[in-house]
């Protein structure tokens, strides 16, 4: 059998596992909402209408109306872009540079490897609400700053594994082999020890855009991370708690969307984990 | 008579697979004599392993058995419930595996593993020790006493497939299946265990179902001699009708083969050629057919069966010679 | 015209990373895997390197491929002495000098085809190939495997489809040497004699040395011209395969043939039965490594390692007491 397609064989594998394909479900229902929360949102969400306050759930706000009065739905729908954002440039930025500073510390000389270790080590050590409120103080609350922060607690988390897989594989017979073929230690980590980590990588960054989403709402809640009035899922939180006697639904709204990311995310990394897994691929004989 | 402590009747297992069922195993039979050694030659893909999975009852969930029987003694096993027949493994049926640590726990010292094998039966500690510290010392493990305090990794390779004997015997079962208990060994240390296991053969009067690839063990060992291809027993008998008469085709490839029986020095080794056939989709007529170099036309449309007193050979080519 | 390979008083030592065990103050501070080995392979003979697990053969090839630091000793490779590098590993020449693994599988990148994996050499060395995909294809018929298994992954190869790849990997560069770690390990007596004649015939092809290291001696017995029997890193007894077939004078050597359990039901074998396994190399005996386990063991043994003693120009060996002479008392 020829190797198809890598799309088509995740469909394939996600039609046989109604978890995974659940997950694929949310994520995409989930991006599309967000992506295009410029046309889907039936209300501006800076539009304050203070006759119209704490409002339930009605036919003209699906989600009702917070303490100013703007339409929570909306809100929801223009925080997720807030969310979407801070995952992808956070993910993106800590992943790389946890993925070279990993693969130095699991090939390099064993002095690297120590150093790197202790730095990593140390930025872990660090509780990340400390760290983040030591970070605003310095810089102010931003969506930078959150960015920043998840940056610099995420990188050690890559690099942890990316180094240990690194470990693992550079002991392997065919990294042996290719050193007995005389290949440059370049070529060695690009070609045979980046492929064989990046799949687990890739997974396991997946099922970190719930966390990182988490994060972000928490810290908007704080009030460390964007500030009013931009929407985000954490700040919507935190007024909803503010006004939580008066309506749930404020609470309801903007925890929905955590859930739902949280659930997408994680059942869709497990199933593409399961995928990529090569002991666990079926033979194609 | 003595009721024959093993006696595999007719037996077939498939494998489910994407593609269909994977017949595994085809017909089996297989009679193990009470105090004797039977071992099984054949190479990869022959069923030997779905054979002892399907004796210890320890199939892979995808196995489901197409049909015949497994008595041990008067009980078929198939018909038994997972909790009889965890009684009767370790007890009435031990097994040594190719790499001793699969029995060996490693966070457990010698002795303590030694003891809780005896938890059958109720001997005080110091007789469980004395019973252990005598195990030991027959499988020829030196200064026993200390060994009991010792992890399973302090021991050399050859030690631990000792300790494993040892374990294994402990409960004097009356079936003990070997699965190439010597080949993760090196040479001397494999003759030092085969003379071993025989001795203790003799002394405890158990059966051996003994797996090997390699037909000097085997030859070493071995009573009687089963020889298996894609799933089907070829020929059986004994040790001598099989290695020094062999009938069947592939039985005499494969003993052709052996470099150990090629004496002169040659640069052109003999091979069998061609593949197994696929399991899933049997070839008609003989399963060996496709390498055979003596097939008839006869071959390639019925399925020949085992026929013979004692050495029973499944090959057309018999039929036509008398 | 001068030696293909010739290795001299090779050490392979590895620290012991002076922790805790230094403390115990029982235990020396380094191990010798190997210990002062040499030998001669000319271009296309073969040399068998028999020994059990432990012995140190493994490392050895390790250390003649640059996989292993070399601490002490010299190798000559056309006359030529061998650099050291980094870690004092050595540096042949990596198309000049090839090496086979012990597992087939393990040896080959899961993700990557056989098309890809026997691409490799040629993308390495950038060398004059034009197209290393049709390199591939030509490799593969080499060792008689058709196209279609360019497009396989490892895991959808037997063990003996696997084991010619990697034959077809390590020629790719058409080598001057081969070690082959265990060439037949795992694999059915009927595949074991297609690797080995397949072995043979690429090295008359192409007048390849040949280092093997096995602890099959039947592997040896057909295929190698030379032999040395390793124990506890040393070699003990050398020379002519055929010579030391017919008359091993070391006890170790002398055993390890006589377990080669035959099968022939009517073969007369009266093994020589050694007592317990190899010590570790972690507390190797003093004097000779094998005294602990020698049916012909004398205090001299016990004391200093027996130097070398011809047997006949081409067979040497080092014991006090060897076989085929009767035991002084």
């Amino acid at each position: 059998m020829k190797p198809r397609n890598t799309f088509l064989r995740i469909f394939a594998a996600l039609k046989k596992d109604p978890l995974g394909m659940a997950g694929f479900i949310l994520v995409s229902l989930i991006l599309f909402l967000t992506v295009f929360a410029a046309w889907l949102a039936p209300y501006d969400p800076f539009e304050v209408d203070v006759y119209n306050r704490l409002s339930s759930p009605s036919a003209a706000h699906w989600l009702g109306t917070d303490q100013l009065g703007r339409d929570v739905l909306s809100r929801v729908l223009f925080g997720g872009q807030v969310a979407l954002k801070v995952s992808l440039v956070a993910i993106s930025v800590s992943l790389s540079i946890g993925l070279v500073l990993g693969m130095l510390a699991g090939f390099g000389p064993r002095w690297l490897d120590r150093a790197l270790v202790v730095s990593f080590d140390t930025v872990r050590s660090f509780p990340t609400i400390m760290f983040a409120l030591a970070f605003v103080a310095l810089t102010g609350p931003s969506l930078n700053t959150v960015i920043g922060v998840i940056i610099i607690t995420s990188i050690p988390v890559y690099a942890r594994v990316v180094r240990t897989q690194t470990r693992a594989l550079r002991e392997r017979d065919f990294i042996l082999a290719e050193r007995a073929m005389g290949a440059s230690t370049g070529r060695i980590l690009r070609d045979h020890v980046l492929p064989n980590i990046a799949a687990p990588l890739f997974i396991l960054a997946s099922m970190d855009v719930p966390a990182v989403v988490g994060m972000e709402a928490a810290l908007s809640f704080l009030g460390l991370g964007v500030s009013p009035p931009t929407p985000s899922w954490g700040s919507i939180l935190n007024d909803g708690y503010s006004y939580l006697r008066n309506s749930p639904w404020p609470i309801i709204a903007g925890g929905l969307p955590l859930i739902a990311v949280t659930l997408g995310f994680t059942f869709f990394g497990e199933s593409l984990r399961d995928i990529f897994d090569p002991k666990l691929r079926k033979k194609d004989q | 008579m003595n009721l024959p402590v093993l006696n595999i009747q007719d037996l077939s297992i498939n494998y489910q697979t994407e593609q269909g069922p994977l017949q595994a195993l085809r017909n089996v039979n297989l009679l193990l004599p009470a105090g004797k050694i039977i071992g099984i030659v054949g190479e990869s893909g022959c069923g030997k392993s779905t054979l002892i999975s399907a004796i210890i009852r320890l199939l892979a969930p995808n196995a489901r058995i197409a049909g015949g029987a497994v008595v041990f003694r008067d009980r078929d096993l198939l018909s038994l419930s997972q909790e009889q027949m965890r009684s009767l493994r370790g007890d009435q049926i031990s097994m040594v595996f190719q790499d001793p640590m699969t029995s060996l726990n490693p966070v457990m010292t010698i002795g303590r593993q030694m003891f809780d094998v005896q938890h059958h039966g109720n001997a005080s500690r110091a007789e469980k020790k004395a019973r252990s510290l005598m195990m030991l010392q027959r499988v020829g493990i030196p200064d026993a006493e200390a060994q009991l305090k010792r992890y399973p990794h302090h021991l050399s390779g050859g030690m631990r497939q000792r300790v494993a004997i040892a374990m294994a015997l402990m409960a004097e079962p009356a079936l003990l299946i070997a699965d190439e208990p010597t080949t993760a060994l090196d040479a001397t240390l494999e003759v030092q265990i085969i003379h071993r296991l025989k001795e203790l053969q003799h002394e405890f009067g158990c059966s051996i179902l003994f797996i090997s690839h390699h037909l000097g063990v085997i030859a070493e060992l071995c009573d009687e001699v089963v020889v298996m291809y894609a799933g089907e027993v070829v020929e059986t008998g004994s040790l001598r009708d099989v290695f020094v008469n062999p009938q069947h085709p592939y039985t005499q490839k494969l003993l052709e083969c052996d470099p150990a029986r090629i004496m002169h020095r040659t640069r052109d080794l003999p091979v069998i050629e061609g593949s197994l056939p696929n399991l899933v989709d049997l070839p008609r007529g003989c399963i060996f057919r496709e390498r055979c170099s003596k097939s008839l036309a006869r071959c390639a449309v019925e399925r020949p069966s085992l026929a013979g007193d004692h050495h029973q050979v499944a090959c057309h080519l018999l039929d036509t010679a008398s | 015209m001068s030696t293909l390979l010739s290795v001299r008083d090779l050490y392979v030592r590895y620290s012991l990373g002076g922790g805790l065990l230094s403390l115990v103050g029982k235990s020396p501070s380094y191990v010798d895997v190997v210990h002062g080995v040499s030998l001669d392979i000319n271009r296309g003979e073969t040399m068998g390197i028999v020994g059990e697990s432990g012995s140190g053969k493994t490392t050895l090839a390790m250390a003649l491929c640059g996989l292993a630091p070399v601490s002490n000793g010299e190798v000559f490779f056309n006359g030529e002495k061998m650099g050291q590098g980094r870690n004092n590993m050595l540096k042949p020449d990596r198309k000049r000098v090839a090496l086979m693994f012990q597992d087939p599988v393990g040896s080959l990148n899961p993700r990557m085809t056989v098309r890809r994996a026997l691409a490799e050499p040629f993308r390495i060395h950038k060398t004059g190939a034009k197209s290393p995909d049709k390199e591939a294809l030509r490799l593969l018929s080499m060792v008689g495997l058709g196209d279609d298994f360019a497009d396989r992954f490892p895991h959808q190869l037997s063990g003996g489809q696997a084991r010619r790849v990697g034959v077809a990997r390590a020629l790719a560069l058409r080598p001057d040497i081969l070690v082959a770690d265990e060439p037949t390990a795992g694999l059915d007596v009927s595949i074991q004699g297609e690797i080995l004649n397949l072995l043979s015939r690429l090295q008359q092809e192409m007048g390849l040395g040949l280092l093997i290291i096995t602890h099959n001696l039947n592997v040896v017995r057909h295929v190698a011209d030379q032999m040395s029997i390793m124990y506890l890193g040393r070699f003990i007894e050398q020379g002519d395969s055929q010579q030391i077939f017919s008359q091993p004078r070391h006890p170790y050597t002398a055993a390890l043939l006589s377990a080669n359990p035959s099968p022939d039901p009517d073969a007369q074998s009266d093994p020589i039965e050694l007592i317990g396994d190899a010590p570790s190399l972690l507390n190797r005996p003093l004097g000779c490594g094998f005294h602990t386990r020698c049916p012909r063991v004398q205090s001299q043994c016990r004391e200093t390692f027996p130097g070398v003693t011809s047997a006949t120009d081409r067979h040497v060996f080092n014991c006090f007491f060897p076989m085929g002479k009767p035991k002084t008392s």
